[in-house]
């Protein structure tokens, strides 16, 4: 081990995994720089409506740790931000972090909220999955940290038209600053923690199940959107077409998972869990309702996952269908759904208000990329590739660099929390031994 | 009189958009308390905290009352602002208009916005009546002690002790290693277990740092966090043949699980019928350097049957959850079958296949089509022994159609089920389990190695069944637990605790069986409850049972509650 180094971490990506990883850090007493691309923090999490197994809101367990980030006095957060360079070793690491234009002074800003209210362009938001709408001037939830706004040059009216400035005219503090340009800044460091987190497989690419197509198909993310109370329906269950209730409903787990000859061979590890609770939390809203989950295996191999299928089947009567789709098509206002069941051989139509489909995690797009700049291997699907499968699942192919959360595998919240704590252990280590060398 | 300044956030629309927050100013404003009242877009923000600074300077403030979000919010924020224009900390406190008002009534804004004013000022009456208070802090013991040395153990100590502090390791049988020390080959890649530990295990022995005690058990530990006192005893001896205190500041319980005993399993024999196993039995049998043998004749076996799901997900006479481990022990056990015995033939009954890790699919894929191995889903009615086999009866659940098997040897994936002594070792601790006997953690979600008590934190197969990777990844998670904590200079507690007016006290004691968290005792001499301030959660408990209202909290007391509820105009 290197007899010494800079006993200060950067954290890449500041989902959960990467929130966690930096507030271990940073309570034993170090300095870490997080870096995350997106302008605020909290990653898919925040997307989330409710979890499993407690059904704890989301929001509710994770805004306090955003906050806490955010105010960490050792942790120094760049959002909006991206890796571009590192140079040097274990110990010694200098990291070029390149800062994209917000267009808005964070420094004036007070994160008032009247340019969003008042900007004239409405686009759909990544955030809310598509389902929803935002502004050109925008924050992805109004408990954003940091709660400072960007403008999207692509739909700002100012930047494609060159008139409008209603959020400069409106702003009480002249934060809006459209000349604003990248910014590069330069950190030294002498460990590195990824937690770059996971992408869902593109609907646009899953022809046979119409997403993207069929407006009432939509994907397990976009349905936590629907279900979420801060979503674009305040959890209303609406179907997207004419916004009726939906009162049978088809989950189907396992697309492109699972499935080497047209997506991929992995098992996604969340779907099983997160379908249950998207088909027990549309019973809880539509009391009337059916829904049926079209399943393979059921994996719900966790503490109290098990009991928290097994109460979605005896007491939300959700009918699990072992088997796969064969089709989706639209049809009179409904979307048919042919498939077989496995266990009695029979094939299955079901005339749907709504389909769900858990789609497969893929490696976040970016991780290729992330992996050249910081010199370390990815495994075929572009997951990172951890030292030792088995026994340093945490420790990435070059020394310093470590690895958190679903960059390295899917993996649900609790051992995402668990691993993530796991590397920065490992960076902790190093950093004490660099600063005390002796203990005790 | 008290010079009290609220300040009421508008928390962008959050708030403002359902509560008329000018019309709540102006209702305190009348309130005697209250010097000065005023309302702010984001009060959380730097413009919004100098405010509330400027204003305890030029009002010359005597307490603050901000009416925002939840306290878990930013009760620290406005805390810190305060304190900075020279207010004690404790004197500031959070009226939740927010999570408890505009959120929830966003369709009736006229009665939003009278609850907000009942809501601010019951805080006004309750911040007249509260002291300054200072917080506590005490020493740290840099010195952790794990309870268990199979992998779990191993690897939290390693952690620990790399980063300097001592440890103190403890192992209840005559070896390190655990369950894995028995394994014949691990998944994914049928490395031998004795192998794969022998690095962590020698790093361990040789380490200046760890301390290993074979053959002990934990007799009993007393303190808090930081400050705990464990004593060992020899393994199984009395609590009396403990030896002297140890100073401790951390524990982790890395006490691993079980196998359901054999004997209980009617339908399989009940461990009489020779060539029926238990999966850690045919780890063993894998190990053996002589070639695969079945028990009953020593033949190696060319017909062998695996059974998943041996009492897990069996809530009738088992366990109802998944023992998550043995989809893919058994998927390893049968391919390491088959390349010990090649002319020979495996199949496996399954309820769902479970393989649900990186490379896992692939691997169990691997199982069936590269090594032939038959899987058939359902469960296993029957097993008796026929002339030298083993006949297994069940249905093939796809089909619809009994199957009858002659097996020369059966391997049943029994559940994992937790440790001998776990749930007597949790009282010992003072921490939870669940109703298997598993430790429970502090959130099933955001704190999963840490235990609802302070300072004892949970890695490994204690807290649920897991595998290797997520066994490793979650005790080196419990040590960074345990490293933030050591790097502390001291530990500071927040003071709004229990205390005891021992005026009023008669040291009955009823406070004590109370107290959910040891806390509390009767000093005999003076005969008067004590409370210690380090292991008081603030829960309040022993408020509600002391007969003579002797036991209160700092700044939640009996008066500020009375008065908060006087307050109430509506």
């Amino acid at each position: 081990m290197t007899a010494d180094g800079i006993p200060r971490a950067l954290v890449i990506g500041a989902g959960i995994a990467g929130m966690q990883a930096a507030l271990d850090i940073a309570n034993a007493g170090y300095e870490v720089v997080l870096v995350e691309r997106k302008p605020s923090i909290g990653g898919h999490m925040l997307q989330l409506s409710e979890t499993f197994p407690t059904l704890d809101c989301a929001q509710c367990i994770l805004t306090p740790r955003t906050v806490e980030v955010g105010q960490h006095p050792r942790i120094r957060l760049y959002t909006y931000a991206e890796v571009t360079e590192v140079e040097g070793e274990l110990g010694h690491f200098r990291a070029r972090i390149r800062r994209r234009p917000a267009y808005v002074d964070w420094t004036r800003c007070t994160g008032c909220g009247l340019c969003q209210e008042k900007c004239p362009a409405r686009v759909p938001s990544d955030f809310e999955e598509g389902i929803g709408r935002r502004k050109a001037i925008y924050t992805l939830s109004p408990q954003a940290v940091p709660n400072k706004p960007v403008i999207d040059p692509a739909s700002c009216i100012f930047f494609q038209r060159g008139k409008c400035r209603a959020c400069e005219k409106l702003c009480p503090t002249g934060a809006i600053a459209f000349d604003q340009q990248e910014t590069t800044v330069v950190e030294e460091v002498g460990a590195i923690v990824v937690a770059t987190g996971f992408g869902l497989y593109p609907p646009a690419e899953i022809g046979e199940y119409g997403a993207g197509e069929i407006p009432d198909v939509l994907t397990g993310i976009q349905f936590e959107r629907l279900l979420s109370a801060s979503g674009p329906t305040a959890g209303q269950i609406r179907r997207p077409s004419d916004g009726k209730e939906p009162k049978e409903v088809v989950f189907v787990q396992c697309v492109r998972s699972r499935d080497p000859e047209h997506g991929l061979p992995y098992c996604s590890r969340i779907c099983c869990m997160y379908t249950a609770k998207h088909a027990m939390l549309y019973k809880h809203r539509v009391h009337d309702g059916q829904a049926y989950i079209f399943y393979i295996d059921i994996r719900s191999a966790g503490k109290n996952y098990e009991e928290f299928v097994q109460r979605a089947m005896e007491e939300d009567r959700v009918l699990y269908i072992r088997g796969r789709i064969s089709r989706l098509f639209p049809q009179d206002g409904k979307v048919i759904v042919w498939g077989v069941d496995t266990l009695t051989g029979k094939p299955i139509e079901i005339a749907a208000d709504m389909v769900v489909l858990a789609t497969a995690v893929v490696a976040d797009p970016s991780a290729r990329e992330v992996a050249g700049v910081l010199g370390i291997e990815v495994d075929e699907h572009g997951f990172f590739r951890e030292a030792d499968e088995a026994m340093r699942p945490m420790e990435s192919t070059r020394p310093g660099i470590f690895l958190a959360g679903a960059a390295q595998s899917p993996k649900d919240i609790p051992d995402t929390v668990a691993q993530a704590s796991g590397a920065a252990a490992r960076v902790l280590a190093l950093f004490q031994r660099w600063t005390h060398k002796e203990q005790a | 009189m008290r010079r009290i300044g609220v300040f009421i956030c508008h928390c962008g629309l959050n708030i403002a958009g359902t509560v008329d927050v000018e019309a709540v100013a102006e209702a305190l404003r009348h309130d005697p308390q209250v010097a000065y009242a005023t309302t702010y877009k984001y009060m959380c923000s730097q413009p919004g905290q100098d405010l509330i600074r400027q204003a305890i300077a030029e009002q010359n403030l005597d307490g603050v009352v901000v009416a925002a979000c939840s306290p878990a919010m930013h009760e620290t924020t406005f805390r810190k602002a305060s304190a900075s224009a020279g207010l004690n900390p404790y004197r500031c406190e959070i009226a939740n208009i927010r999570e408890q008002c505009s959120w929830v009534h966003q369709n009736e804004p006229a009665e939003a916005t009278l609850k907000a004013t009942e809501i601010v000022r019951t805080m006004v009456a309750k911040t007249a009546r509260d002291e300054p208070l200072h917080p506590l802090s005490m020493p740290i013991t840099r010195r952790a002690l794990v309870l268990g040395g199979g992998l779990a153990g191993l690897q939290a100590a390693l952690d620990i002790a790399d980063a300097g502090y001592p440890v103190v390791l403890v192992e209840r049988s005559d070896h390190l290693g655990g369950k894995l020390a028995e394994l014949s080959g691990i998944y994914l890649n049928f490395r031998g277990g004795p192998e794969l530990l022998a690095e962590k295990v020698r790093g361990v022995r040789e380490h200046r740092l760890i301390q290993i005690h074979l053959e002990t058990e934990l007799a009993s530990l007393e303190g808090y966090i930081g400050n705990f006192r464990a004593r060992l005893k020899p393994a199984g001896a009395p609590d009396d043949a403990a030896g002297e205190p140890l100073e401790i500041g951390a524990v982790v319980v890395a006490t691993g699980f079980d196998l359901f005993p054999m004997r209980l399993l009617g339908e399989y024999g009940a461990g009489r019928y020779p060539d029926v196993v238990s999966g850690l039995d045919f780890e063993r049998m894998l190990a053996q350097p002589d070639g695969l043998r079945r028990p009953s004749d020593g033949k190696e076996p060319k017909e062998v049957v695996f059974v998943q799901c041996v009492r897990s997900r069996d809530p009738q006479r088992g366990v109802p959850y998944c023992s998550r481990i043995c989809c893919m022990y058994t998927a390893k056990q049968a391919r390491l079958f088959r390349q010990r015995v090649p002319d020979g033939h495996a199949t496996v009954f399954y309820i769902d296949i479970r393989s649900a890790g990186k490379g896992y699919e692939e691997f169990v894929q691997a199982a069936m089509q590269e090594d032939g191995i038959l899987y058939l889903r359902g469960r296993v009615a029957k097993v008796f022994p026929e002339g030298d086999r083993t006949i297994v009866w069940g249905v093939d659940t796809l089909t619809g159609r009994t199957v009858e098997v002659p097996a020369d040897l059966v391997v049943v994936a029994t559940a994992a089920v937790s440790s001998a002594g776990a749930v007597e070792l949790a009282q010992r601790l003072r921490v939870g389990t669940d109703p298997y006997g598993f430790f429970s953690e502090a959130h099933p979600k955001l704190r999963p190695v840490e235990s609802l008590t302070a300072g004892i934190f949970l890695a490994g197969a204690a807290q649920a069944p897991k595998d290797i990777p997520d066994t490793v990844a979650q005790a080196s998670g419990a040590a960074a637990k345990v490293l933030a904590l050591f790097a502390q200079q001291e530990l500071v507690q927040e003071p709004t605790v229990a205390y005891v007016i021992e005026e009023i006290c008669a040291g009955c004691g009823i406070c004590i069986g109370a107290c959910p968290y040891g806390a509390r005792s009767v000093d005999e001499r003076r005969r008067v409850a004590v409370v210690n301030p380090a292991l008081c959660q603030s829960c309040g408990a022993c408020v509600a049972a002391c007969p003579n209202k002797a036991s209160q909290i700092h700044n939640w007391s009996t008066d500020q509650i009375l008065a908060m509820v006087d307050a109430l105009e509506l």
